[in-house]
């Protein structure tokens, strides 16, 4: 908070006062990069067609937990999503395979790619337990066309907010 | 400016120049006449470019000659400006709702806002009186608070008109009342000259010229020299047996007077009387007008007037349109707030001013 | 501070502002009907998002130079901060912490710059500050409108504007909303009490204390008092000013960074402008005046003044059958404050220039007959 006001001490003692404050406050940056990175995280309850002309079928039903808090119920073909800070992504999935069958828990820990800032998992790839790049893809925002249209921006000097 | 170019020599007249003019409006009179040299390059009509910057020129001078009595008189900028504003609304809205129409109503809104700018302004001198070297803050928030308390009132007052209040509740007034059917352009439209694209309100400049001679000319008066001591010299002006209240009162009546006028005039040549909060954006643009034309915090003749307001509302006008066909980037209202407060303060920031 | 002899006619007089809103807010509360438990909730839901913003305030109060208008200045170095951060698309509580961080770079020079230009304009530091606020919301615009795009990096089309250029009129801050203030957050019978809020409150408050006792804040309060003074006691007073200003402007970007974490959302173009009246008006309100303010002037204040803000829409609306005219109340109100509080400033110090000018012609007339 008190950057740049040191007092009296030496002219060295000085500098390395300030250096020392400015290094601090770099590395809280960078720190704050790494671990404030939020991510949303998008999955899919649906059939995963692979390349080599495989396919994954669905999950009858997915309860998916993250923090303790159930963030979405998926039945077929669904998809659900979670927000997530940091890249160690944790949830944990209530499973229920096949109609009739008893559901089962399991842990699910997902290192997510800094560079995205959407992320689909589709669950039954990811159950099947194929490599990374077959089940995650970048959640592509669809731009929809017609509410882009330029708003207009008001910089009103005076403009009376609420508080 | 011209008394001290009496220096020999072209770059001494130069420096001299310069130092007179003060170097931002050089640059802001560069810049306007660049924008008009780029104009006709950009395929925009000179013509209409120039009927623009007059006829906006025609709307507010009298708002930026409302500044001039109380700079004399030492108050500073008037940043109070708005309660002379209101006076003036005070005087449209009630010349509309006592049926006046034509010419004839902008007569008596003028007539009607007298009384009220006196006693606002005899009240906002009493003020300002009381609290010699703090004017220019103090004013500014005199000026917020009476345009907010306004807002109520015109919410409140018991007017009528159909043609002034909300058509569902038939009370309050809306934010804009058109004056079609009461003064629009009654004076622009008044020995109009039209030359090709170029057309000139002659009215309305007239009627500025009027006003300006008739400041021009009190202060050559007894009490308009007095005026001028008390602003430059205020020891001075006591030793010599002036009333330096009076003198200050007055020149905020007159100023608050001044600004009633100017808004009606504005309001015949824009077509709409804006009441609410429009007031309050109001006082900005005229002082830093009366600054660009080369006033000080304690000094302004008729001429800064002239030059500012043409110079500020050229930079207005011009901007948008030439910045649009350059760019196609719309950046002219940026650059207004830039220019205007920075020149603002630059005057504000000047040391040989700052004395008092 | 007058514990000698209490006089209740001095008391009224020297609180007037404050008590003529406990007056305003006792008539208008029971007619607003808002229930207790909903106006404490609200209060110290505004007490946690404004209390910040208005210890900016205090310090440049100390070094005499006056209400610091130009703590817009430091709001926009948030925001600034803010719209970068969201874009990085960090979250949560290390959003804020970095927002707060890349604040402080852009508040430290708009900080020297309003410092430099108050260092030019002595004696009328509130009008120049109050201008500068707007000069350079033209900057702002200029970066956030035009520059925010083409040369600053602006990767995501939530915050930029359709055209390429510019960011939107309003940029969601949701992924860090009220994420300070849930952290430790304690119910109380319904009414929630933002604890990290209060407790980062608390500490600025304790750092202000501090401050004041220290070689700097010392050097300030002498500035304050006399400049002439302290520059013969060999303090230097332009940059003891200066840096008041920048410290001012660097806890109000820190202020608005908390205050819009509060509000969810940023107003990319309105959200700063008014912001300087009402934290101004809200610490006069709390009895402060221009010369003299301190950590109670601002809680009273924030509890007085935005209790006068919730209630007053409401309760013109009961009494006069339009919502508007409380709208419009609680504006002239704070404008009205502002200047009641400027004018009894201006009007005591001229009396106290006279009564020394008084003074100095008596010790003449002596001189002379002796």
């Amino acid at each position: 908070m008190s950057e740049v006001k040191e007092k009296k001490p030496s002219g060295s003692r000085k500098w390395t006062a300030r250096i020392l404050t400015l290094v601090v406050l770099i590395a809280i940056a960078a720190w704050m990069f790494v671990i404030g990175r939020g991510h949303t995280v998008y999955f899919d309850n649906k059939t995963l067609e692979l390349e080599n002309g495989e396919s994954i079928g669905t999950l009858q039903r997915v309860d998916v937990y993250v923090n303790g808090n159930r963030v979405a119920r998926l039945a077929k073909r669904e998809r659900g999503m979670a927000t997530w800070i940091g890249q160690n992504f944790k949830m944990t999935l209530e499973i229920t395979k096949e109609k009739g069958d008893e559901p089962y828990t399991q842990e699910v820990a997902i290192d997510l790619p800094y560079s995205l800032d959407g992320i689909v998992v589709n669950l039954p790839g990811y159950l099947a337990g194929r490599s990374q790049d077959e089940w995650m893809s970048e959640f592509v925002p669809v731009a929809s066309s017609t509410t882009e249209e330029d708003e207009e921006i008001i910089t009103d000097e005076f403009g009376l907010g609420d508080m | 400016m011209s008394e001290s170019v009496k220096r020999s020599g072209v770059q001494g007249k130069l420096r001299s120049f310069v130092q007179s003019f003060g170097l931002p409006r050089l640059i802001i009179a560069g810049f306007l006449l660049l924008l008009f040299i780029a104009a006709p390059m950009v395929g925009s009509d000179l013509g209409v470019q120039l009927t623009n910057t007059i006829n906006r020129f025609s709307w507010n001078a009298i708002l930026v000659l409302a500044m001039v009595p109380m700079v004399h008189s030492g108050c500073g900028l008037n940043f109070g400006l708005p309660l002379g504003i209101i006076s003036g609304l005070l005087g449209a809205t009630l010349s509309m709702e006592f049926g006046f129409s034509g010419p004839m109503s902008f007569v008596m809104a003028i007539v009607i806002s007298t009384p009220f700018a006196i006693l606002l302004g005899g009240g906002y001198g009493w003020l300002l009186n009381r609290i010699k070297g703090g004017e220019m803050m103090i004013a500014t928030y005199v000026g917020f608070s009476s345009v907010s308390f306004m807002c109520m009132m015109w919410l409140l007052l018991p007017y009528h008109s159909p043609n002034m209040v909300w058509g569902l509740a038939g009370k309050g007034l809306r934010t804009t009342i058109s004056v079609e059917g009461y003064y629009d352009k009654v004076l622009s439209s008044f020995l109009q000259i039209q030359i090709g694209t170029l057309v000139i309100p002659t009215g309305a400049l007239l009627f500025f010229a009027l006003l300006a001679f008739a400041m021009w000319a009190f202060l050559l008066t007894k009490t308009g020299t007095a005026m001028t001591a008390v602003g430059s010299n205020p020891t001075f002006a006591r030793a010599a047996g002036i009333d330096i209240d009076r003198i200050r009162m007055l020149s905020v009546v007159m100023s608050t007077w001044l600004a009633a006028v100017g808004i009606l005039v504005y309001e015949q040549g824009f077509g709409f009387v804006q009441l609410y909060m429009a007031p309050f954006n109001m006082a900005l643009p005229a002082v830093s007008a009366i600054l660009i034309g080369g006033a000080t915090v304690n000094k302004a003749t008729i001429m800064n007037v002239i030059i500012g307001t043409f110079l500020f509302q050229g930079i207005v006008t011009m901007t948008p349109t030439v910045m649009n066909n350059m760019i196609h980037m719309d950046m002219s209202e940026v650059i207004r707030i830039i220019v205007s407060n920075g020149m603002i303060l630059y005057a504000l920031t000047r040391k040989s001013e700052a004395s008092r | 501070m007058n514990k000698k002899k209490f006089s209740l006619g001095e008391f009224l007089r020297g609180n007037s502002v404050p008590i003529m809103f406990i007056l305003i807010c006792a008539f208008c509360i029971p007619i607003s009907g808002f229930s207790p438990t909903y106006l404490l909730n609200e209060i110290i839901t505004r007490l946690g998002r404004n209390a910040f913003l208005i210890l900016s305030l205090l310090i440049p109060i100390m070094a005499g130079m006056g209400l610091n208008f130009g703590m817009t200045l430091g709001a926009m170095a948030g925001e600034i901060a803010l719209i970068l951060v969201s874009d990085w698309q960090i979250w949560g509580i290390p959003g804020v912490v970095l927002a707060m961080i890349i604040s402080i770079p852009f508040s430290v020079a708009l900080g020297l710059l309003c410092g430099k230009i108050l260092n030019m304009a002595k004696g009328r530091e509130m009008v120049t500050s109050y201008i500068i606020s707007y000069f350079i919301n033209g900057v702002y615009q200029l970066v956030v409108l035009y520059m925010m795009g083409p040369i600053i990096p602006i990767a995501h089309s939530s915050i930029k504007l359709p055209r390429g250029y510019g960011i939107r009129n309003t940029v969601s801050l949701l992924n860090m909303r009220q994420c300070l203030d849930d952290l430790l957050a304690i119910r109380v019978s319904g009414v929630k009490i933002p604890v990290l809020t209060l407790i980062i409150i608390a500490l600025m408050c304790l750092a202000i204390v501090w401050f004041r006792k220290t070689k700097l804040g010392q050097d300030m309060r002498a500035v304050g008092q006399d400049m002439d003074v302290a520059r013969d006691a060999g303090i230097q007073v332009e940059r003891t000013r200066i840096i008041s200003i920048v410290i001012s402007t660097v806890l109000a970007g820190f202020g608005m960074i908390i205050y819009l974490q509060n509000m969810g959302n940023l107003s990319t173009y309105s959200s700063h402008s008014q912001i300087g009246m009402f934290c101004i008006a809200a610490l006069l309100v709390g009895g402060a005046s221009v010369d003299k303010a301190s950590i109670g002037n601002v809680f009273l204040g924030v509890i007085l003044f935005h209790l006068m803000f919730i209630v007053a829409p409401s309760a013109g609306a009961k009494i006069t059958g339009d919502s508007m005219i409380g709208e419009y109340f609680r504006v002239f109100v704070s404008y009205g404050v502002i200047t009641v509080a400027l004018v009894m400033y201006e009007t005591k110090k001229r009396r106290a220039k006279q009564s020394l000018g008084r003074q100095l012609e008596e010790d003449q007339r002596k001189g002379e007959k002796a």
